[in-house]
């Protein structure tokens, strides 16, 4: 049942991620490979709160290990990171959290609107500070034979 | 065309707007000009980027400094345009391409227009809000109600880009809609989770690369460029809340429950 459901997230995180790549004009060759990994960043992530893995943990290795294989993948590819980095945490922005934030704002609900606001903000950060990291890490082990230039 | 030294101005400055303005980080806009400087022969080579604006100079044959300021404005954010230039940078290092080569195909690039055509354009809103729907636990009909709505805000985009209405009113306006159509859309047929519908309408509006950018220009230490990026982030951010609060404004003024 849980693997049904990780297939589903899945196949429709690849799929946002895909229209995004078009979106934002990606290099034809880049739309494939980029979608799967925004498909991988966000699986993981639903992945790991089934284990029971707090949310902003989660949100962060997430998006570490989608960073991760966003610039192995623009190295063998030999394109620009950016590219590819952008479109590994597109599908983690949290656009529900945000819209429930506002929702609640509206209907005068302030004390549940910041809450969700407060998630948003964490799950934000923790993406920065994943993608960070993930930079930093790729460029200590650029010299290794496993991310050599393809 | 300017002659002697001053030639090799225009195509770092060209480089460097075309990356800016596509969404490439600064770090690769003030390395690509210092190193496609270096590459024609030039000496002491300097450029220093913000998201607004370039400055580059570098010390000509008799001693003096040639120097330009280049104003960046906020553009449509086309990745392979960076990524081409890119490629053009590189082949300059590697000594394939002379100044005016670099010139020709930098301006080649800038004119060319995008590989992805507008109608390829409004699937991938709708396939890209259909998708997050469906990522956010929407069942078939929520995909196909978000993707119609993203469609729609598509089109709207482009009619305002055609009146020269760009970024924080299409920006607002595009959220406005995203919420307030799945919501009269719920009232009047009651299907559909409104939630899900909305939240996967937003997706594209959202500041994904802002953020990325900031991020990894305040991990270099260019603060100045982190900020602005920043800024231009959590802008977007209030922009598209302050869309869909509204919406859920104008919904509780027609009265009903709340959706």
């Amino acid at each position: 049942m849980i693997a049904a459901e990780l297939i589903r997230t899945y196949v429709t995180s690849l799929l946002g991620t895909w229209g995004f790549a078009l979106l934002l004009h990606a290099p034809r060759k880049a739309w494939i490979p980029a979608s799967i990994i925004g498909g991988v960043s966000y699986t993981l992530y639903i992945a790991l709160l089934e284990l029971g893995s707090p949310e902003a943990a989660a949100m962060f290795i997430a998006a570490l290990i989608g960073s991760l294989l966003a610039q192995l993948c623009a190295r063998r590819m030999k394109m620009i990171a950016t590219i590819f980095l952008t479109l590994s945490i597109v599908s983690l922005v949290p656009g529900l959290g945000l819209y429930r934030c506002m929702e609640h704002l509206g209907a005068g609900r302030n004390a549940m609107g910041l809450q969700a606001g407060v998630t948003a903000m964490i799950d934000i950060m923790m993406i920065a500070l994943g993608v960070g990291v993930g930079s930093l890490v790729f460029r200590t082990a650029v010299t290794r034979p496993w991310a050599a230039k393809g | 065309m300017p002659v002697g030294e001053s030639r090799y101005m225009e195509p770092l400055q060209l480089a460097g707007r075309l990356i800016m303005e596509n969404g490439g980080e600064t770090y690769r806009v003030e390395e690509t000009i210092t190193r496609m400087g270096k590459a024609f022969g030039l000496e002491r080579v300097e450029s220093f980027a913000v998201p607004s604006g370039l400055f580059i100079s570098y010390c000509r044959q008799d001693g003096d400094n040639e120097t330009s300021v280049t104003r960046v404005r906020k553009g449509s954010r086309h990745l392979s345009r960076v990524d081409a230039v890119n490629a053009v940078s590189r082949q300059v290092e590697k000594g394939e391409l002379s100044c005016e080569e670099a010139l020709a195909r930098l301006r080649e690039i800038a004119g060319k227009p995008s590989h992805v055509s507008r109608p390829m354009l409004i699937l991938a809103a709708a396939a890209s809000a259909a998708g997050f729907a469906g990522m956010f636990g929407g069942s078939v009909v929520d995909m196909l109600i978000s993707g119609s709505v993203a469609a729609l805000v598509e089109v709207l985009t482009h009619v305002l880009e055609r009146l020269n209405l760009r970024d924080v009113v299409s920006t607002l306006l595009g959220s406005l809609f995203s919420a307030l159509l799945p919501m009269l859309f719920h009232r009047l047929t009651g299907m559909g989770a409104v939630e899900l519908i909305v939240a996967g309408a937003l997706m594209p509006l959202l500041p994904g690369l802002a953020m990325t950018n900031a991020v990894q220009d305040a991990l270099r230490g260019d603060m100045v460029s982190g900020l602005s990026h920043g800024l231009s982030a959590v802008l977007t951010a209030v922009l598209v809340a302050g869309g869909a609060l509204v919406a859920s404004a104008v919904m509780s003024l027609m009265g009903g429950a709340p959706v």
